[in-house]
């Protein structure tokens, strides 16, 4: 089953072309790297994913609803969730609270204006589940903003994980970790059942070894291959790309 | 180990007297206290209640959902000039009508103002509202045989409640304080409930909150209502309580009032802006009596203070030093 499809993806900012005509279809339950130098419209093609920006031109598909202009938090009701490349948290109030607000962004509750949201037992249960996952139960009471980068990360990604996610979207998951706070990522995200699809943007080189069974290499807003790890190490344009190849003379 | 984990062992009606004095403070000072007032001081704790209404409404669009109004008085004008032109143009007498049509009014109002302001955020809301509270400004001013024009709307009787009620300083302050009181249940109980908590993830971080699935604009619409009827509800029972609603009180003035209240008091907190409103009429009160002139000076210096030395408002500071106070007098208290 296709869990996610692009067609013809393309957006423009003003004459730059950042993204330029993308196909590619992503099956339920891969691991799929999107890697490529800085500037190639990786990030961008995510705020097009997840719906922070419209498409100049080209569909989304996700599990064959058409998704191109519906706005991010409905998407995030159909099962689509997103981890930002810059913490993106809330960083005024507690853990606790970051967690809850997460936990009730895809339940009717959210809408819910007399009730304490401290009466909610069983969501406050799943919550300190999910912080204790983290290792950031402890942090609970802890503002945001107080925090360490490394704790900061972990509440990220576990921000994007409340939701249940069928199709997650990693935008540098890495990002700025040591490499042992990396590695407990890499764990993390390995951990995640079959039911979830995981696309992510990296340059961490062990975190696409580690976790994606395929990648897509962009260049300059364009698909230049798309594999197998293997598949892609053997392509010579990734690796004139990426090593630089000698003129001969 | 949590040290909170350790409870004290013996004087437990000790930690519950520490617990419940704040409450025992609040009740005694607003229940028994203005009774041995003067009755000039009677109808100034009314009008603080009133302003202190009309702040906690703005606070839950400002404080909690980082939504900067400079029209926030228009639906406390709208509130207080339905109310008004009901009675007086259209002979309207029971209040158990007019307040009901003039709050609805002042939401249905809220909703269109929403509407129109909520299509553009940060500083073009600001100026948004600025010129729709300016427009309704005008109309105030310019519709003479509906709103009286300049001089307002005079004479506006006193509430018809349907039954004997004898309407004097103090049986005012207990009506504003009841009605006070029910709003501060409502408001309380909304910002501690999910709705509430996404309102301050909005501020906090509105693109985030989008990608957890929340749709803000809505949160944005339906707390600018929510917002408007509140200050209805305070337009309402200031037209009636002064006898006069005029174009000021719709106008920049009072919604610069009302962000002074919430300021000085502590944005984002639920008792700030009552507490702002006590402070601020309190020295508008005195200062204009010793120099009726300069007081919007004093008022300034008071701003300026409150900005550079009482970050976030005097609650704030208020709770902190009141735990110093409970951790000082609480029995078998560990201090790390």
């Amino acid at each position: 089953m296709e869990a996610l499809k692009v067609e013809g993806l393309s957006k423009n900012f003003g004459g730059v072309q950042a993204v330029k005509a993308i196909s590619f279809t992503v099956e339920a339950g891969e691991r799929l790297a999107v890697i490529g130098p800085n500037g190639t419209g990786k990030t961008t093609l995510f705020n097009l994913l997840n719906g922070q920006e419209r498409p100049t031109s080209g569909r989304i598909y996700l599990f064959g609803q058409d998704i191109t202009t519906m706005p991010t938090y409905s998407r995030t009701a159909l099962g689509q969730a997103r981890s930002f490349q810059f913490t993106s948290l809330f960083p005024n109030l507690t853990v606790l609270n970051n967690t809850l607000l997460a936990i009730h962004g895809t339940k009717p509750s959210r809408y819910q204006m007399f009730r304490p949201i401290t009466s909610y037992k069983s969501l406050l249960a799943k919550t300190r589940e999910l912080l204790e996952a983290m290792d950031l139960w402890e942090r609970r009471d802890a503002v945001v903003k107080n925090l360490g980068y490394g704790e900061q990360r972990r509440l990220e990604v576990s921000l994007s994980l409340t939701s249940v996610p069928k199709l997650l979207l990693l935008d540098e998951p890495s990002c700025g970790l040591t490499a042992a706070e990396s590695a407990d990522m890499i764990t993390m995200i390995h951990n995640l059942g079959e039911e979830v699809t995981v696309v992510m943007v990296a340059h961490d080189m062990d975190l696409v070894f580690g976790l994606a069974n395929r990648i897509i290499v962009l260049h300059y807003g364009e698909i230049i291959a798309d594999g197998t790890l293997q598949e892609i190490q053997a392509d010579p344009k990734v690796q004139e790309i990426y090593m630089g190849v000698e003129e001969s003379v | 180990m949590r040290t909170d984990k350790l409870k004290p062992i013996g004087q437990p009606w000790r930690e519950l007297l520490l617990r419940l004095t704040p409450y025992i403070i609040a009740a005694t000072l607003l229940l028994i206290l203005p009774l041995f007032l003067p009755p000039y001081l009677q109808r100034m704790i009314t009008k603080v209640l009133i302003f202190a209404l009309f702040a906690m409404s703005l606070n839950l669009i400002w404080g909690y959902t980082g939504l900067i109004s400079l029209g926030h008085a228009a639906f406390f004008g709208v509130g207080g000039y339905t109310s008004g032109i009901l009675i007086l143009r259209f002979g309207i007498e029971s209040f158990w009508l007019v307040a009901p049509a003039a709050i609805l009014i002042a939401t249905l109002f809220a909703a269109v103002f929403g509407f129109i302001a909520l299509r553009v955020s940060g500083l073009y809301f600001l100026m948004v509202t600025f010129t729709l509270g300016q427009l309704l400004f005008s109309l105030a001013e310019q519709w003479f045989h509906m709103t009286g024009g300049s001089h307002g709307l005079r004479g506006i009787p006193l509430p018809d409640l349907g039954f004997p009620f004898i309407w004097n300083t103090i049986s005012w302050y207990y009506v504003v304080f009841l009605v006070f009181a029910i709003c501060y249940f409502l408001l309380y109980r909304i910002v501690n409930s999910p709705f509430g908590y996404a309102l301050q993830g909005i501020r906090e971080n509105e693109p985030r909150m989008r990608a957890l699935g929340y749709n803000t604009w809505l949160y944005k619409y339906i707390v600018l209502i929510i917002a408007g009827l509140f200050a209805g509800v305070a337009g309402v029972l200031f037209a009636h309580w002064n006898k006069l609603i005029a174009p000021v009180h719709l106008g920049l003035p009072t919604s610069l009032l009302g962000l002074l209240f919430v300021i000085i008091g502590g944005a984002g907190t639920l008792l700030g802006p009552v507490i702002g409103a006590v402070v601020v009429i309190f020295i508008e009160f005195y200062a204009s009596i010793y120099t009726p002139e300069r007081w919007p000076l004093i008022l300034g210096v008071l701003f300026v203070i409150a900005i550079m030395f009482l970050r976030g408002g005097i609650f704030p500071h208020l709770v902190n030093l009141w735990k110093k106070v409970k951790s000082r007098y609480s029995y078998g208290s560990i201090k790390s």
